[in-house]
């Protein structure tokens, strides 16, 4: 706009010879992306530890690192004079051991930036959203729909948002939504569908279960495999960091809101386990391990879900619990 | 609301009890399309309709695009005193012999039932018909809604300043000069009266020609007066009364007696029987066209749409207020023609719509209705495409302009197409009410364009219309 006078309005043949006039079309125009937008997506979040804190770790991980090294290396040594065949053969282990290690290395680091990536295309969402910027939402839609092309499930409802799209103009806010509805309504139908079973395995195994050792560790384990499954529906594919990291995001979320949802279920908790207790302080306790556990789900919803909820509807404890208990009776 | 009445907001009560009962068994909507004068509101219903009878596939209209509308059909007019809105001919004339439709000149009315699939709460999967009654009227009747709250003297000295300053003295003139003459304490004379009121009435058809295209011009049914023409309730005019009180049988009093007469038969009816009863309204404007007429056209706009808005009765409904009396909940501001503008132009005229009804919007959404500019083009007339020139490419539109429209020094035969680069709006609409010289030289024209080609039994082109409906009817299909 700042360069040279606007242009006039003006109006050309279309036979004309003078100038050049592309088909025309009613297909929506592409938003170009701004070089500024990229860069500031690119620049690393601010660094969280302290001076000394990293000091500390950087020198820990020298010692560690060094100690490591000289082992292996007397290790290789000793090997080689006890004799040479014995030294090659470490050597060969060495070499398996670095060239897995690197491998795996790599993997985790693709999953973490995988579900990094879903990370700021929620909060990326959120704020379009919330600056009503309908650019930025339209960039946001279009790097969701290509974030999802690596995920198979996706494959029908990409079809229908392109389709959608190529109806007319459609603008930001409501591509949001079109990419909602089309591509994580279904993820989020099985995302929940997942929560519910493991809400009744969890409440069932509570139940039944001899020993508290036991249901501990059922619930543990069903947590952690609850929270894997749901970051695969979502497209992120998290490894062990990628776990450790998100666990770490659930518990943290949970006690963020965890207070406002007491709010509105503690009702149903009590009454539900204290009617429950009548019946059996272990049938409570397990309604008790499921609800837990269904609201774990839907916070382990919420953080792997690449975008807020705009106008899907927002999964509920109650809804889920009565599935977990009603459907207890079912094959 | 003062001007009403207890006994008229009783009334209004009333009946929005029975209509609330009503409401619990079978849900009837009624959306208000209204806008001034060749806004677009017959193309906007026509489209809306056919958008809904043929099931177009709207992405953004939720309902629609969820699959949970079952079936729309036409159902006849509820109303019998008021003419069914000419569906079916405003189709016929934009598809078949690719014209404009004539405009709204008085109220009418549609009525459709919506079979869809609910979607939450208790009765989610259990099918419901929602009506779905659409009431066009002319916006000019709104702008009378105010004169209700006025007296005689205090109209008449708006009007006679308002007929005094630029751009409208020139028009007035001839009028103005005919009110000096006469001694509005003389002795009433029936001739002198439809001499006044004939002038009167010239003056302000002369105001709303496409050059000057101004809009603040109540009373409005002395534009589009329909069956009442001639008689004596449209036969006054205001005078120039000093700061004199009619009185007596004076011209100015007579004046007066019509002045009230005028409000009784023709805005009151109007306000009680139709305004009143709206839950949801359209606001078409056409913005585009006060920029082809000039900066004072369009600070003229922006006073009406502050006009127009004084008289609604915004607010969310509540279930006792819903009780007490209907409101309008959702209230939407279509800036419409978009497709006289490439869409990377679109945001710039929605933010010259919310410019322009900003006031209107701020005191809507104070009082708890929910308010949305938008820019759309219920029929789209053009396409897109971008023309090279010299190294420097501009977003055109193509579109067959309509026989006889002027543009470049050329002049059109309604059978060829052209891509227009219809120039470009500011970015910050704000310099553009900066009084007469707002506009800096920039000469707005906007090329009118004959409608599609299209075929009455598909989909018809459109920009936003999807957008417009999700947020007038959308929420009422969950």
């Amino acid at each position: 706009m700042s360069k040279a006078p606007t242009p006039k309005p003006q109006v050309f043949r279309l036979d004309s010879d003078a100038v050049e006039i592309a088909p025309p079309s009613d297909a929506p125009v592409e938003d170009r992306r701004p070089e500024a937008v990229i860069a500031a997506e690119a620049a690393a979040p601010p660094a969280g530890a302290s001076l000394w804190t990293r000091l500390f770790w950087v020198g820990l991980g020298g010692l560690v690192s060094l100690a490591f090294g000289i082992a292996v290396s007397t290790l290789i040594d000793d090997l080689f004079t006890r004799a040479a065949w014995l030294g090659w053969a470490g050597v060969a282990a060495l070499v398996l051991f670095l060239v897995g290690g690197l491998a795996l290395l790599g993997r985790e680091i693709f999953a973490l930036r995988s579900l990094a990536r879903l990370d700021t295309l929620r909060e990326r969402a959120v704020q379009a959203l919330l600056d009503k910027d309908d650019r930025a939402a339209a960039r946001v839609a279009g790097d969701l729909l290509a974030a999802m092309a690596g995920n198979a499930r996706t494959a029908r409802g990409r079809i229908a948002v392109q389709a959608a799209f190529a109806e007319g103009v459609v603008d930001g806010a409501q591509r949001l939504r079109i990419v909602e509805r089309e591509l994580l309504e279904p993820l989020d139908r099985e995302a929940t569908r997942l929560v519910a079973e493991a809400a009744r395995r969890v409440s069932v195994v509570t139940a039944v279960s001899p020993r508290a050792a036991v249901d501990l560790a059922m619930v543990f384990a069903t947590a952690v495999r609850l929270i894997r499954r749901i970051a695969e529906v979502y497209g992120g594919r998290p490894g062990t960091l990628g776990m450790f990291k998100l666990v770490r995001h659930v518990l943290a979320h949970m006690a963020v809101t965890g207070g406002m949802a007491a709010g509105d279920t503690v009702l149903d908790q009590i009454v539900g386990h204290g009617l429950a207790a009548r019946l059996s302080a272990k049938l409570g306790e397990g309604v008790l391990n499921g609800l837990l556990t269904a609201r774990l789900g839907i916070t382990a919803i919420a953080i792997s879900r690449p975008l807020p909820y705009i106008g899907a509807p927002r999964p509920d404890v109650r809804d889920l619990v009565g599935d977990a208990i009603s459907l207890r009776g079912d094959p | 609301m003062v001007w009403t009445g207890w006994v008229n907001e009783t009334r209004l009560a009333a009946r929005s009890i029975a209509a609330y009962a009503t409401d619990w068994v079978n849900p009837t909507l009624r959306l208000g399309v209204t806008g001034l004068s060749r806004s677009g509101k017959t193309v906007f219903i026509t489209a809306l309709v056919h958008g809904l009878l043929t099931a177009s596939r709207w992405p953004v209209f939720e309902p629609q695009a969820q699959g949970r509308i079952a079936r729309v059909r036409l159902e006849p007019q509820p109303d019998d005193g008021i003419p069914r809105f000419p569906y079916e001919d405003h189709l016929a004339t934009l598809t078949g012999p690719r014209d404009w439709p004539e405009g709204t000149k008085r109220i009418s009315e549609i009525r459709l039932a919506i079979d869809f699939a609910s979607n939450t709460g208790f009765m989610r999967g259990t099918e419901k018909t929602l009506t779905l009654d659409i009431v066009d009227y002319p916006g000019e009747w709104l702008l009378d809604l105010p004169l209700l709250a006025q007296s005689y003297a205090e109209w008449s000295r708006r009007s006679v300043e308002a007929a005094r300053r630029p751009p409208r003295a020139a028009l007035a003139q001839e009028w103005l000069a005919a009110t000096a003459e006469i001694d509005p304490f003389g002795k009433a004379d029936e001739t002198e009266a439809r001499r006044l009121a004939d002038k009167f009435t010239r003056y302000l058809k002369s105001c709303r020609d496409e050059r000057v295209s101004l809009s603040t011009l109540p009373p409005g049914r002395f534009l589009l007066p329909g069956e009442m023409e001639g008689s004596p309730a449209l036969t006054f005019a205001p005078l120039d009364l000093g700061s004199r009180e009619p009185a007596g049988d004076s011209l100015a009093a007579l004046m007066d007696k019509r002045f009230e007469s005028y409000k009784r038969l023709v805005v009151m009816p109007f306000y009680a029987n139709h305004f009143a009863t709206l839950d949801r309204q359209v606001v078409l404007v056409d913005a585009l066209a006060a920029l082809n007429a000039g900066p004072a056209a369009l600070s003229d706009l922006e006073l009406a749409l502050s006009d127009v808005l004084t008289a609604f009765r915004p607010g969310a409904n509540s279930i006792l207020s819903s009780l007490l009396a209907r409101r309008i909940d959702r209230i939407l501001f279509a800036a419409t023609k978009a497709d006289h503008l490439h869409q990377t132009s679109h945001d710039r005229l929605e933010g010259l719509l919310r410019r322009l009804t900003d006031r209107a919007i701020r005191r809507a959404e104070f009082a708890g209705a929910r308010v949305e500019p938008i820019a759309l083009a219920s029929l789209r007339a053009t396409r897109e495409t971008t023309v090279t020139q010299r190294g420097q490419s501009l977003a055109c539109i193509v579109g067959t302009p309509m026989p006889g429209e002027q543009a470049g020094g050329e002049i059109f035969d309604g059978l060829r197409e052209v891509a227009v680069f219809p120039g470009e709006l500011p970015l910050d609409p704000t310099g553009l009410f900066a009084g007469p010289e707002a506009f800096r030289g920039e000469d707005y024209r906007f090329v009118r364009f004959l409608p599609p080609k299209a075929d009455p039994s598909q989909a018809l082109p459109h920009i936003r219309l999807d957008r417009a409906v999700e947020f007038l009817i959308g929420d009422r299909l969950a």
